[in-house]
């Protein structure tokens, strides 16, 4: 124990040099090269300072609580469909290999080409953003979950067969709980897609959100507020990514 | 207990220039000793078995002669020279060969890195791969990759892959652990028609005692916590060993006997 | 055995592709039935008919050999340089520490999020659709390959030692193959992340191709050209993972 601490000081945790010395590196740059009329990029400090600007005017709390609104709703009808889809599709071989082409050809269609069809559909708003994360979680927790169900031990769903369940009993009672770990891994995976086609919406197309407000301090050229946005978004991935790898860890491993 | 001192003791004098050599060896990782004093010489041609309870740094030995592990103090002196590095004159045999062998590799993909290794020009390799090959029984089986041999055939493949090194010191790490016991038979057997035709010395890690007297010339026993070298036991049993007259023989149950109120106390 | 297992697949085969065309003709009949809008949903044979008409005149074919040479290209690209970078990171033991934190921070960063960076740096221009696909491509590769070759087998990297072998043979013999699967993870990912990218570049970079055609033809209302567009972005994207996995299975062939 004591040695474990004394090396630990002894060796200080050299993770964090290079992001420190990324960010001590720019900052002097911008102080030797950035001018007054540079649009693009913007001191360290700066984006810092902007970053609590955006929060105090509540600017950004208010473009945070946009694109997780979209991205939770989204994330809840794409999972919930994928899931559905997944388990019995796991479950019913029959079912699998007749949507084969289908699933097959639909899985691999870029989300970002579905704004346009969205933007003529529902415009602007809520709802085209969120059909967009819905669908593109949709396939990813399709596939994950599927492969899920064909984990779970033989053995199970032959205990379920002795036991007389109805395939709806066996999927809720036997099948979804040992096939839970690898579940929440795919909700995990399919929270950071969907942050992802969320900004990517914004960015393209939709008037609300992060994305949107990143393309508005860059055009209005503020870029130390585009940054700033930048840098929350990257916040928010991870700590989401944080957030639900830690109950992964916590409360899921009796499961394992 | 007596004749055991006696026979230890004349093994001292025996070999004139020992090929391996340990010369009060100590080895520590921060504060936990593994090995404390080992003093051993091991002759050329010699097969030496090495048994004791687990924690006694039998697989750390076989690791400094392999140069795979450095001592904390000694030397490991292998033919004059203390050992620094690993050197092709030592191969070595691990026990997880599913891991050693290159899983993308055929079975004469994975003998023709050792030779390219070693530099033999290449118009040679494929008789000399089928050459290996037939040594350990593996005749016909060049292009067959890993995941296709059985686990006694993947050892039969790591043996070849350390005979095409043509090592003086062939060093065997719990090899045959993980195989049944017809397979372990077979290969213990051939790994003794090995080491006298190709007069190579043998440093045999394992943990079965009878597996132990039956293949060595001499077993060394070690101690636990921190390893130490217990006792040296010689074996001289006749050879060729015989899986069935060699283990019913009277002398190899009393050395089994022997060894195993050794382990019991060790 | 083995024929019968073709038949089998082959059987399964048409029989899903007429379960897709079943489901086709239910749409069709839906749209003549008036139970979904034209607008919103054409029929298949119009989507159909605007698909032909597109390669006929053209537009189509110039508008897909310029979105997936922009894909491949970058992608490609991206994933050399992902792959070297990653090989450096992950087989030294000293970037290793330096990085290793950094990149793990960095990964779950959303790409997208960086495009109106590289709209301010590079304007609305080609430079900035490729460097979005090239730098979005990227990540999943290099994040990959650094794990790859970390995680190689120790217990080779001693047979390696012991059989003397020189750095550059332990790299192309033990280390490179060791992380190939891996390395081929993070090159579909970086292909899902260029499709999407190289959309989005066209439609924001109003740059030719098939993203820009598909913003184009919602403008005017040509839902038919829109479906037809997304249809063969999709076929894109399912041919070139084909592809990639024929080209992996046959590299990876002993697992």
């Amino acid at each position: 124990m004591a040695l474990a601490a004394a090396s630990g000081r002894r060796a200080p945790p050299r993770g964090a040099v290079v992001p420190l010395a990324t960010i001590a590196l720019l900052e002097v740059a911008a102080f030797l090269f950035l001018g007054r009329e540079d649009y693009t990029f913007a001191a360290p400090h700066d984006i810092v300072l902007a970053l609590g600007r955006a929060l105090a005017d509540g600017s950004l709390p208010a473009a945070t609580a946009q694109t997780l609104s979209c991205v939770l709703a989204g994330l809840a009808v794409g999972f919930a469909l994928g899931v559905m889809a997944g388990v019995a599709l796991g479950l019913t071989p029959l079912l699998d290999r007749l949507t084969m082409v289908s699933v097959e050809l639909l899985r691999p269609v870029p989300p970002a080409a579905l704004i346009p069809l969205m933007l003529l559909i529902a415009g602007f708003g809520f709802q085209m953003e969120t059909t967009i994360v819905a669908f593109t979680t949709l396939w990813p927790t399709l596939v994950l979950s599927r492969a899920a169900i064909r984990a779970v031990e033989p053995g199970l769903i032959e205990v379920a067969r002795a036991l007389e369940m109805g395939t709806l009993r066996r999927a809720l009672a036997i099948v979804v709980p040992s096939a839970l770990l690898r579940l929440f891994v795919a909700f995990r995976l399919t929270a950071g897609i969907a942050l992802t086609v969320a900004v990517v919406v914004e960015v393209v197309a939709n008037p609300r959100g992060l994305g949107y407000g990143m393309i508005v301090a860059a055009q209005t050229l503020h870029p130390e507020t585009a940054l700033a946005y930048l840098v929350w978004i990257g916040l928010l991935g991870w700590g989401l990514n944080a957030l639900l790898s830690r109950i992964e860890a916590r409360f899921l491993d009796r499961f394992r | 207990m007596k004749p055991l001192q006696t026979r230890a003791a004349a093994r001292e004098t025996a070999p004139p220039t020992p090929l391996i050599s340990f010369r009060r060896i100590d080895l520590s990782y921060g504060d936990r000793r593994i090995l404390e004093d080992i003093n051993l010489d091991i002759g050329e041609g010699e097969f030496v078995s090495v048994v004791g309870p687990s924690g006694c740094g039998k697989t750390t030995l076989l690791r400094l002669i392999a140069g795979l592990a450095r001592p904390t103090a000694g030397d490991v002196i292998l033919d004059g020279q203390p050992v620094a590095a690993p050197s092709r004159k030592v191969a070595v045999v691990f026990q997880d060969y599913s891991k050693a062998l290159l899983p993308w590799r055929t079975a004469a993909g994975n003998i023709a890195l050792a030779l390219s290794a070693m530099g033999v020009p290449k118009a040679e390799w494929p008789d000399r791969i089928s050459a290996l090959l037939a040594t350990v029984g593996l005749a016909g089986d060049g292009d067959k990759l890993p995941r296709q041999m059985s686990g006694g055939m993947q050892q039969r493949l790591q043996i070849a892959r350390c005979l095409a090194q043509e090592p003086r010191v062939l060093l065997m790490d719990e090899p045959f652990g993980a195989l049944d016991a017809m397979t372990r038979q077979s290969l213990q057997d051939e790994v003794l028609r090995i080491a006298s035709t190709r007069s190579v010395t043998v440093f045999f890690v394992t943990h079965e005692l009878e597996e132990a007297i039956y293949l060595g010339d001499r077993v060394v026993g070690l101690y636990a916590n921190p390893g130490r070298v217990a006792q040296c036991f010689d074996v001289g049993l006749a050879k060729p060993r015989d899986q069935l007259s060699t283990r019913e023989d009277p002398h190899f149950l009393s050395l089994r006997h022997e060894l195993f109120s050794f382990i019991k106390q060790a | 055995m083995a024929r019968y297992e073709t038949i089998d697949r082959l059987f399964w085969f048409a029989a899903s592709l007429g379960f897709a065309a079943a489901l086709l003709l239910i749409w069709e009949g839906a749209v003549h039935a008036g139970l979904v809008r034209p607008l919103f949903f054409p029929a298949p044979s119009r989507i159909w008919a605007a698909l032909v008409h597109g390669v006929v005149d053209g537009s189509m074919l110039s508008d897909t050999v310029v979105t997936v040479s922009r894909t491949l290209g970058g992608w490609l690209a991206a994933s050399l340089v992902g792959a070297a970078l990653g090989a450096l990171i992950g087989l030294s033991r000293r970037a290793n520490a330096y990085l290793g934190s950094t990149l793990e921070a960095l990964r779950p960063l959303p790409p997208a999020s960086l495009v109106p960076i590289f709209v301010a740096v590079f304007g609305y221009s080609e430079q900035m659709v490729m460097a979005i696909i090239a730098f979005g491509a990227l990540w999943p590769c290099l994040l990959s390959t650094v794990s790859g070759f970390r995680a190689v087998e120790p217990r080779l990297y001693e047979v390696a030692r012991v059989l003397g072998m020189g750095r550059p043979s332990v790299l192309f013999r033990i280390a490179l193959p060791s992380a190939l699967p891996e390395i081929f993870a993070g090159m579909r990912v970086g292909l899902t992340v260029s499709l999407i990218l190289v959309v989005v570049g066209e439609m924001l970079g109003s740059r030719p191709g098939l993203g820009l055609s598909i913003l184009l033809a919602q403008r005017s209302f040509q839902s038919p050209d829109l479906f037809a567009g997304i249809a063969v972005l999709g076929l894109i994207g399912f041919l070139t993972a084909t592809l990639l996995n024929a080209v992996e299975s046959r590299l990876l062939f002993w697992r």
